[in-house]
This record gives C-alpha cells, structure tokens and sequence, in this order.
C-alpha cells in the first residue's frame, strides 16, 4: 500500500505502450533476430520474388500486412481459441487475410498481381507469419503482437529488398525497372550475369547475407 | 484451460462463418474493377498482337479503351464464310437482337466433342486511317497439359503473313508449357505463311531444333515449340492447325479473294 501506482504498473501497462522495451519487439526482427537471416524462415518466397525490386516491395507489403493482422486477430482472440484446434484457426485467419490482400491486389494493381501470381496466395504457407502466430500472438497482448507483426514483416521484406536490389542491378542492369548500367558499359563488354536472374543467385546473395549478418551480430547456431 | 467440445465445435463453426463472410464480401466488392482489369488485359494483349501497342509497354487503362473502341472491330462470320451483318437472325443464338462473340462461344460450345467446325466464328479487324484494314486478328482455342489454352494471330490484311501472336496458358507450368506467352516464342510467328498454293495450311510447331532440318518450304509453316513442355506445344500446333485448316478455312479464303 505505500507506493500503490508505480508497484503495479507492470501488470497493468497501457494499452498502447512505447516504451523501450515494446519498441524492441519491433526493432528485434528486423536486424539482431531476423526471420530471414537468423530463423531461415520464408525462404521460398525470398527466391521467387526477389528478381525485381518492385514485385519484392509489393511482396514485402503484401507479407507485414497480413503477419500484422493476423497477429492483431490471433492475439484478440488468443484466450478465446481452444488450444486443441489452434493451429486450424489460426490458418483460417491467415488464409482469409491472403485472400483479401490477393483480391485487392487484383483489383488496383494488376500488373504485379500477375506477376506475383501463385507467390501471393502462398503467402499463407509462409512459416514466419504461422510462426509469429504460434510463438508471439498466442500469448502476448494485441498491441505486442501488432508491433512484432510489422516487425516481422519489415525484417523479411528488408531482407527481400536487399536480395532483389542485388539480383536486379546485377543480372539486368535494371533497378525498379530504370536502366542503371550505362550502354557504355555494354558496349564495352560487360554482361549481365544471368545467373543472378535464375533461382541459384537468389540463394548466392541470401547465403552471403546470412554470413554479413551472422559476423555482425555474432549468432551463432545453438 | 478446459474448453467443451460444444465450445470447440461453436468456435470452429463461428470461425468459418466470420472467415467466409469477410472473404465473400472483399470478392463481392472487388468483382467490378478485378473484370475490368481482366477485360483490359485481354484487350490489351489483342491490342499487342495488332500491332496497335508495342509488347511489354504498359499503357493506361483508358487509352486501351479507347484504342479498343476506335481501332478495333469484332466480325462475326458463318461457317461458310459469309459475313453477318446487322438483323441476320440466324447467327443471333442467344436472341439477345445481334450477333456478337456471346454466340460464337455458343457456337463453339455446340461443336464441342465432335469434328465439325462451329457454326460461326470471329475475327477482329484492325481499322486504319480512313477505314482501311489494317490487320485481322484469329483468335483460336485448344487445350494444353493442366487446362485451356488460347491464342490470336494476327494477319497481314492480305493475308499473306502473321504479323503477330499473342498466347495465353494461365494454367501451365511457369518456366516450362508458360514459355508460349513469352517473347521468345510468340516473336516466331511473325513473317510465318498461312495459305500454301491457294490453300489454308496451318503452322506446325515442331520439336526444339528441328526447324533448321525441314526443307527449305515448310519453314514458312513451322515454328520452334518449348523444349520440356511436349504436350502444351502439341496444343498449340492442334489449336492453330484446326483453326487455319478447319473452322477459319471458308472464311480465310473468302476474305483473300477480295
């Protein structure tokens, strides 16, 4: 009873709090845990997406979209979920948001929408947004769970954008669909590497990055 | 926490029920401007085979509308190749006062299963400055390995020559039986022949690397399939072979000896 404000502040943290610690759960993903480089989680789409800047941006959107809500949803409904069906609501949370994010898509941007094709729709078997669900929402308040969601989904498409800057510039001279390497350049005989175009350099630069990160922060494998 | 299996089974049904609304609706709401795109898009790639837009270009919803509405006319004609014009009752399938592709797809529909050609067909003509014609565009059907595939080839107005091809394989393996709607293979058809003699002869696709072995005549009438996807260039050659040879033959010669 003598400090009766500040004695229970941990249990009953505003709802939409900012502080040091919250802000962590943001920052975290993308760099000292991120679910690309340090979980190798959602590696198929991180090849398939990432030969243009572009579709890797619309991507990269369409991923912390649908991880942020559907962490918001699983997190809103996380006391209310039986735990022996968790699993199959959470997919069905997931796969109606993927839906949406692919009608939406189909409606205003269309051009990406057929060029991201079948990628869009799998975005609902991408591990790191089921993982974030299972291991984040399931037990932390929607607040947290929001901010780990775009987090999450920042960290991935931060690593998305880098790999597709890298495959772009080098294996069609392209960025964001601007000719970057000059004619002169080619006309003195550089080449695009095609192999930077082909799912092997994907996984070149992603190893690399992997390295770059792992060297940095440090992490090792437990 | 214990939770009942009528508790399980409620919130599993509440679920679906809240998942299945919200999927519905966004659908519902979206249908409009999703078949629009869809429209433009088919438009557009009509639009490219023409010649009226450069491949790859991306042009503005509203220009495509109005190059459709301005450059681009639909014919329907009979089997024998008699062209239908206005109160022709008897192309008029559906009933619904003209002609137009809703009764070519009857049509179709109708000769579906046997070897007969449909009863009418269509062809899009490309009007020129002072309503010359400036090209035609064949629009053909066939099927490949997971499902349908379609294609227009263009036509010289003589028709001596494809000047353009556009290929769609929604439903085939990217990188394998998709390779038809890219560049490299649609660019094969321009300059390829479609009469032979006087006669309608379709365009053969051949196995990879057998064009440089045909004689020197039937490499106007050939074109390089996919290697790896077998099956959806034996659609293609199928779909454009029935289509020269059979359903567009009377109409092809008809139009020629204007």
């Amino acid at each position: 009873m003598s400090s009766p404000a500040t004695a229970q502040a941990p249990e009953r943290a505003p709802l939409l709090a900012f502080d040091k610690k919250t802000r962590r759960i943001a920052i975290d993903p993308m760099l000292d845990n991120n679910p690309v480089t340090v979980q190798v989680l959602g590696i198929c789409s991180s090849l398939a997406v990432t030969v243009q800047v572009n579709r890797a941006l619309v991507m990269a959107a369409a991923v912390t979209v649908v991880v942020t809500f559907s962490n918001l949803v699983i997190s809103l409904l996380r006391n209310y979920i039986p735990p022996s069906i968790r699993i199959v609501v959470q997919l069905a949370v997931i796969a109606s948001l993927v839906i949406c994010v692919d009608q939406i898509l189909q409606a205003y941007l269309y051009d990406i929408s057929k060029q991201l094709s079948v990628f869009v729709g799998l975005i609902i078997t991408n591990c790191i947004i089921m993982g974030r669900a299972e291991a984040f929402a399931m037990s932390n308040p929607p607040w947290q769970s929001a901010l780990d969601g775009i987090g999450n989904g920042l960290g991935y498409g931060l690593i998305l954008v880098v790999v597709s800057i890298f495959r772009e510039l080098l294996g069609s001279g392209t960025l964001l669909g601007f000719q970057v390497v000059p004619q002169a350049a080619y006309d003195l005989g550089y080449a695009d590497m095609g192999l930077m175009v082909l799912a092997p350099g994907a996984f070149i630069i992603l190893g690399l990055l992997v390295w770059v990160q792992r060297s940095l922060t440090g992490y090792t494998e437990a | 926490m214990a939770f009942s299996n009528g508790y399980i089974l409620g919130f599993a049904g509440g679920v679906c029920v809240f998942c299945s609304v919200i999927v519905a609706s966004t659908a519902t709401m979206l249908k409009d401007q999703q078949d629009l795109n869809r429209e433009r898009d088919l438009h557009q790639s009509i639009l490219t085979a023409l010649a009226l837009v450069e491949d790859g270009q991306s042009v503005p919803g509203p220009e495509i509308d109005r190059l459709w509405a301005e450059r681009v006319e639909l014919q329907v004609f009979h089997q024998d190749g008699r062209l239908v014009e206005g109160g022709d009752a008897s192309a008029d399938l559906d009933g619904d006062g003209d002609a137009d592709l809703d009764d070519v797809a009857l049509a179709q529909a109708a000769a579906k299963g046997s070897d007969a050609p449909p009863a009418l067909v269509a062809l899009y003509k490309r009007v020129d400055d002072g309503g010359a014609v400036g090209a035609y565009a064949l629009p053909v059907q066939g099927k490949g390995l997971w499902g349908p595939i379609s294609g227009y080839l263009a036509l010289a107005p003589d028709l001596s020559e494809v000047i353009g091809s556009t290929f769609f394989a929604p439903k085939e393996t990217p990188g394998l039986g998709a390779e038809i709607m890219e560049p490299p293979f649609e660019g094969q058809w321009k300059g390829k022949r479609i009469f032979d003699d006087g006669k309608p002869r379709g365009i053969r696709v051949v196995k990879g690397g057998a064009l440089d072995s045909l004689p020197a005549d039937a490499v106007a009438y050939a074109v390089d399939g996919v290697s790896g996807a077998t099956i959806t260039s034996r659609g293609v050659d199928a779909m454009v072979v029935s289509g020269i040879e059979r359903d567009y033959a009377p109409t092809l010669l008809r139009l020629r000896s204007r």
